[in-house]
């Protein structure tokens, strides 16, 4: 990762800008059902051990590279985003294939709750991390 | 020099199959969340782990010109029909590895790792 770090820096201008997005494992992922107006918060989803660790080593080739003064950091964030399902099985058969997230949901209603509205309009509403870092060729 | 463990670099873009950037947010949107169309306007863009281009069409409106590489060639050759479909021509996709990128030292403005590192 630090390689294709000090490639990026390599073929960027000077004061180039390098943008890091990637979601956000700090923090939960929600399964929530989508109402009339707003969502109903249904289950929390958590990244699995693997990406987590994962991200932690994306974050140390970040720090690597702007310790190493290669980059300067400029400006971070987070923001969220909502993937559209049609029915709470679709949601719950993305959990099941995904890579990122544990297979299962931690409900936070009831099993009748989510029975009722099983055939309802669900998302999965995760964060999104990113950080704006610049170049520098002054070393 | 690294402290990131054995190197995954070769595999960037490949963890994620690529029809699902159809799961990710639009790139209007995403560039949006980072501050706007003007980090790529008129800028010459590299978008790394680029995948089925998703991301490298969605800004070449606004860049001068956008690269896009990724190790995955099913990938590659999805981005560059999407290119031709499309109409878009100032977007160039190849195939390749982050950790060796085939371009001359500061050719580039802005480099986007977009759900790639």
């Amino acid at each position: 990762m630090v390689d294709a770090l000090r490639e990026a820096h390599r073929v960027l201008a000077p004061r180039g800008i390098l943008i890091d997005a990637r979601p956000d494992s700090r923090v939960l992922a929600y399964a929530e059902r989508r109402k009339i107006r707003g969502f109903q918060r249904f289950g929390i989803v958590r990244t699995n051990r693997f990406e987590l660790a994962a991200d932690r080593r994306s974050d140390r080739a970040i720090a690597s590279v702007v310790r190493d003064r290669l980059f300067k950091s400029k400006r971070r964030g987070r923001f969220w985003h909502r993937v559209p399902f049609d029915s709470l099985a679709e949601l719950r058969q993305y959990l099941a294939e995904h890579l990122r997230f544990v297979h299962r949901a931690k409900w936070v209603v009831d099993a009748a709750t989510r029975r009722r509205h099983s055939n309802e309009p669900f998302v999965l509403r995760r964060a999104v991390r990113y950080e704006i870092l610049e170049a520098s060729h002054d070393l | 020099m690294s402290d990131d463990g054995p190197s995954r670099v070769g595999d960037v873009g490949r963890h994620v199959p690529a029809l699902s950037s159809t799961l990710r947010p639009r790139p209007v949107d995403e560039l949006r969340a980072w501050g706007g169309q003007r980090l790529v306007r008129g800028m010459r863009v590299l978008d790394l782990g680029c995948g089925d281009g998703r991301f490298a069409l969605g800004v070449a409106a606004s860049a001068s010109t956008v690269d896009g590489l990724d190790p995955d060639d099913e990938a590659i050759a999805a981005g560059k029909k999407a290119a031709r479909k499309s109409g878009v021509r100032n977007v160039r996709f190849r195939v390749g590895a982050a950790q060796r990128l085939p371009y001359p030292d500061g050719a580039f403005d802005v480099v986007i790792l977009s759900w790639t590192l």
